[in-house]
């Protein structure tokens, strides 16, 4: 269907209001002055034990936030994804357009986008089990594949279809959950809330308990839900390769997390949240963004640590 | 000389024809090699029946060469999606033989509850043998990667029942 617009995000106003805080002429450089809060958190990411974090700038720090390196970037970055299969490996995805791929940590870049829409690239992922199948999703347009680390890109199925509309993904995760279908699930965090697909793209579809449908035949209660708020955009959402029940999701009342693959959730941090991320071997440790200011946590949500961008 | 070679001629078409006739039912009753449905193996002519079946009931929205509708991977006006190929370019071969026969049967619904699509339920249009013949002759087409990935996916889901 035809493209349309819709009213900017908390997330992409944070680029958009402080994409030239820092700027980029002069970088990489040790940040040593404080960072404004909202310059960077369009998306957080782990690179293994790396924190990223990006928007109008990327920021990287090795030493769990104590110290931070800003990194150029060819545009704003809307979407950010990583694997633990290929250290150094960032794929990103661009306000301006177009995906990039740094393979070195976030110190260079190049673009991957032949056969992708135009349009601004609001989420990436990559794949849990192949690292070299990469997603994008096109605003206004739809979610993209490309088998071959971004070399070439091809249609994978049009934007999910929710509350009467086409809704763009804010958010992909690659959950490493079987289908049934003989692949795994890609979940997406829309402004309506959260849907999902299988990886051979035959349909969105909502999240359900695995046996919803065994209950609704046998005539017996259905499983228990707690979905997320339905009010509330989804703008990112992780999913722990460690443990792949376990997903996080960043919405304006906070950072919610489930431990059963999307179907209860819990709400573990109040605030604004912009974007989450947990460790690829840890499904506890996190790095998120809110209320405008980065935070860790080592307990799955429970406590967060301030991190100083400074 | 010429009324010996007519019946000779005679004879001699008539055998052809009888072997044939034996070969074709040999045929239809010889199963597709390797090719099975809900675990029951596939015999040409349930692929047969089910290409005529096919081209009469499916064929108007997935293709009469099993390719989809145009443009099947972007979503209609009506926020539906078109009617997917039933070959190897679309999804079809991810989805096990139960499955696909419940979505033929009740309807996409069934599968994937609250889900709204374009295509009807057969029941009470095909039978449940019609239903496997469609079943076996999109099946039949399938290149033997597809084929292999799909009877995967089936065995896993014969496990978890």
């Amino acid at each position: 269907m035809s493209r349309h617009s819709y009213p900017a995000l908390t997330r992409r106003m944070f680029i958009l209001g402080s994409g030239a805080a820092l700027g980029t002429s002069a970088l990489p450089m040790a940040l040593r002055a404080a960072v404004p809060a909202d310059s960077a958190m369009a998306v957080v990411a782990f690179d293994g034990d790396a924190l990223l974090a990006a928007g109008s700038n990327l920021i990287r720090s090795e030493d769990n936030g104590k110290s931070w390196t800003a990194l150029p970037v060819p545009a704003a970055i809307l979407g950010l994804a990583t694997h633990p299969a290929q250290p150094g490996h960032l794929f990103a995805g661009l306000a301006s357009g177009g995906v990039v791929l740094s393979q070195d940590g976030g110190r260079s870049w190049e673009t991957r986008s032949r056969g992708l829409a135009e349009g601004e690239v609001d989420a990436v992922a990559v794949a849990a089990g192949q690292p070299d199948m990469f997603y994008a999703a096109v605003r206004g347009d739809g979610l993209w594949k490309s088998e071959d680390a971004g070399g070439n890109w091809s249609l994978a199925i049009d934007r999910p279809w929710l509350e009467d509309a086409e809704r763009d993904p804010l958010a992909l995760a690659s959950v490493d959950l079987a289908t049934g279908m003989g692949g795994i699930w890609i979940y997406a965090g829309t402004p309506a809330g959260l849907t999902r697909v299988p990886d051979c793209f035959c349909r969105w579809q909502d999240v359900q308990p695995g046996d919803a449908m065994d209950a609704l035949v046998a005539g017996d209660t259905p499983p228990s839900e707690a979905p997320l708020p339905r009010s509330e955009p989804v703008r990112a959402l992780a999913s722990a390769l460690s443990a792949p029940e376990t997903l996080y999701a960043a919405l304006p009342s906070g950072v919610w997390t489930s431990r059963d693959g999307g179907v209860v959730w819990s709400h573990v941090a109040q605030g604004s949240a912009s974007a989450v991320a947990v460790h690829p071997a840890d499904e506890k440790r996190l790095i998120a963004a809110l209320d405008g200011v980065l935070k860790l946590s080592r307990d799955g949500g429970a406590n967060w640590t301030t991190l100083a961008v400074a | 000389m010429t009324r010996k070679l007519i019946i000779i001629a005679s004879a001699t078409v008539t055998s052809l024809v009888a072997i044939a006739a034996l070969a074709q039912q040999q045929d239809h009753d010889a199963s597709a090699e390797g090719l099975t449905v809900l675990g029951e193996p596939v015999t040409m002519e349930e692929i047969a029946v089910g290409r005529q079946l096919y081209a009469e009931s499916c064929a108007s929205c997935h293709g009469a060469n099993l390719e989809g509708q145009a443009d099947w991977k972007r979503r209609l006006d009506n926020g539906r999606m078109p009617a997917p190929p039933h070959d190897e370019t679309g999804h079809t071969w991810h989805h096990s033989d139960q499955d696909l026969f419940t979505i033929t049967k009740n309807g996409v619904e069934a599968v994937v509850p609250g889900y709204e699509s374009d295509m009807p339920a057969f029941e009470g249009t095909l039978d449940d043998a019609e239903i496997r013949a469609v079943l076996a002759y999109i099946k039949s087409t399938w290149p033997e990667r597809q084929r292999t990935f799909q009877a995967k996916v089936t065995a896993n889901d014969e496990d978890r029942s």
